[in-house]
């Protein structure tokens, strides 16, 4: 099991490197095509002929774009991901600051619609030829036909503003603050002791991650329902009824396990989906997160930070799709004997 | 292929579906004559009102205004004119583009799917999101970009779902013994393989355009996709969440706008699978 954990590993990070270089160079050159000048916004309006040049040549944008993406790589390699023109910081600085943030909404988003999710599928599949399936079956694909972002305005609009149950602004109380070590802002406040700030925090997560979360669990639910009914076509089922098992011990202990094959390789393919949906989330609850950033520097032409910030994407999506890759794995023992 | 379709008719979920997206089609075709003002007049007198079924409703907005006194039904007609024409064209375009890789892919195999396939790891390896917004910094704001960027961020979920099914109409009896009576390749993949995968593309595709619009609707919403001129659900939603406190209704409109668009994409698509993948129906069946 660990060796061949390892040889996905080993494989997948083959696999990566030269996807990334692929990535990164065609982010390089669409961004290349820009109709407006990415100058335009980072100088005052009485800048002369020779500060745009003095900029564009600081900057590199006078070389041709082969050359200046040999400078960008070569500068990455180093860990260097350049300055964000927009922000005068440098990009690495940026994104760190930003990504625990969409981190925790990520992982909050991913429980809460796994959980969902799978109840939702067991019960949908065990309410079969009943209202209960039509209603489930009705309700997921309602669900999903709203995008994460329009739930997470609807879920301003009822919970926050009609009923002002849960706050929508931001991660925490602003009169609140906790000392930051890592960054996970749920992390940093236990760490301090802080049970108000803890309970703020995992408040203003609520909503945005539920948003997130009914993106996700009408997926897994279908997915997992339509997986049962294959399991069911199985013979060791009938036989496990012809033993007498209660139904419910046939569905959780037997088909379950099974099933869960294709819903695991769906979260892995949804967590990365995910990650893009979050970028509007936070647009709309005002959360500091790496989507924010993202349209902040496409809104200013800030080219060094959307290349960093789009590769920082493209890694943890590649993470992802390893983990989900040796999950798999572990779930599955016929591919492990290979 | 008359089969085919007199299977799909009798799904009530591919006539509410495809009846909703016909009857949007229809709006956005007749928009001018349906709108009762200029979705672009401002009547600075009339700002945030609400629609008629609030007090202090102005019966000349039945739905209200924006902040700036724009009718908001007006623009919500209007609006329906960039969801379709995106729906319509980015979907086609995302389809035709991805069929077309899909099919050399998975018919020849060889070099070329392996290229293709890795093309399509590549794209995969981004959010959606991100490269659509990449792709409009690159490209620069309005309808025709929009459109091209969808096409170009999409045409992956086309492709890699018809190559596999490809691959499996390949490996049928029917194509070398087409080969045989003398077909050529491009006979053989425009008589016998594609009419084999069709019913997995209508289906696919009518879920891709309930994606555009939601695309379309994110990229208005930051500001990146139409001409600021232009009304857009996307950012019809955009301007009313300034105002979500005082004017509810012009945030719950156009998100509105946005659903109806998308269910009905899904619908029409749920639908068409059902009816049209005879597999699924079977396996579902069985265990009933």
């Amino acid at each position: 099991m660990t060796e061949t954990a390892f040889s996905i590993l080993f494989r997948r990070l083959a696999a990566a490197i030269p996807i990334l270089l692929v990535v990164s160079a065609v982010v390089f050159v669409v961004l290349r095509l820009i109709p407006a000048d990415p100058l335009g916004m980072s100088l005052p309006p009485n800048a002369t002929e020779a500060d745009v040049a003095a900029l564009r040549h600081e900057m590199g944008f006078d070389r041709p774009i082969p050359e200046q993406y040999a400078i960008w790589l070569g500068h990455i390699a180093h860990g260097d991901f350049g300055v964000s023109s927009h922000f005068r910081q440098r990009v690495t600085g940026l994104v760190f600051a930003a990504l625990p943030t969409t981190l925790e909404l990520v992982a909050a988003g991913l429980l809460f619609g796994v959980i969902i999710g799978l109840a939702g599928g067991l019960v949908m599949f065990a309410g079969r030829g009943q209202l209960t399936e039509r209603a489930t079956d009705l309700g997921s694909i309602v669900v999903m036909s709203i995008p994460e972002f329009l739930w997470a305005i609807f879920l301003i609009l009822g919970v926050g503003v009609a009923w002002r149950l849960l706050p929508f602004i931001g991660r925490i109380d602003p009169q609140m603050s906790v000392p930051s070590r890592t960054g996970f802002l749920l992390l940093d406040s236990l760490l301090a002791g802080d049970a108000a700030a803890f309970g703020s925090a995992v408040a203003h997560l609520l909503l945005p991650a539920f948003a997130l979360a009914l993106a996700l669990a009408p997926l897994v639910m279908r997915v997992l329902r339509s997986s049962l009914a294959d399991t069911y076509l199985e013979d060791y089922i009938t036989l496990a009824r012809l033993r007498g098992l209660p139904e419910w011990r046939i569905l959780l202990a037997h088909a379950f396990k099974n099933a869960a094959l294709p819903t695991v390789s769906l979260i892995g393919v949804q967590a990365g989906f995910m990650f893009g949906g979050t970028l509007l989330v936070e647009v709309i609850y005002t959360l500091p997160g790496i989507g924010n950033l993202m349209v902040e520097a496409v809104r200013n032409h800030d080219l060094p930070l959307i290349q960093g910030i789009t590769l920082v994407y493209c890694v943890i999506v590649l993470v992802i799709n390893t983990v989900v890759d040796i999950a798999y794995l572990g779930l599955n023992p016929k591919l492990r004997r290979q | 292929m008359n089969e085919m379709w007199r299977r799909a008719l009798a799904e009530p979920r591919v006539i509410v579906g495809g009846g909703l997206m016909l009857a949007l089609l229809l709006i956005a075709v007749l928009a001018p004559w349906l709108a009762p003002h200029d979705p672009g007049d401002q009547d600075l007198l009339n700002t945030l009102l609400p629609p008629v079924w609030d007090e202090g409703a102005n019966p000349d907005f039945l739905l209200g205004t924006d902040s700036l006194g724009r009718c908001i039904l007006s623009r919500l007609i209007y609006g329906t004119r960039v969801a379709m024409t995106v729906a319509i064209v980015a979907a086609l375009g995302a389809a035709i583009l991805g069929t077309v890789f899909a099919l050399v892919a998975g018919y020849f195999g060889g070099v070329l799917d392996w290229l293709i396939g890795r093309a399509v790891d590549v794209w995969m390896s981004f959010p959606p999101v991100i490269l659509s917004l990449i792709l409009m910094v690159g490209f620069g704001t309005g309808l025709r970009n929009v459109i091209l960027a969808i096409v170009i961020v999409d045409w992956t979920r086309f492709c890699r779902v018809v190559r596999s099914e490809v691959l499996a109409v390949t490996k049928r009896d029917y194509i070398p013994a087409a080969r045989l009576m003398g077909f050529t390749h491009v006979q053989v993949i425009v008589r016998e393989v594609l009419p084999a995968v069709m019913p997995l593309l209508l289906t696919l595709l009518s879920i891709e355009m309930g994606i555009a619009v939601i695309v379309e609707a994110i990229l208005s919403f930051v500001g990146l996709s139409v001409e600021a001129d232009v009304a857009a659900w996307g950012v019809m939603i955009a301007d009313a969440r300034q105002y979500m406190y005082q004017a509810p209704w012009g945030l719950v409109l156009p998100v509105l706008g946005i659903f109806v668009a998308v269910l009905a994409a899904n619908l029409l698509g749920d639908g068409l699978r059902r009816s049209l993948d005879p597999r699924l129906s079977q396996r579902l069946a069985a265990v009933r």
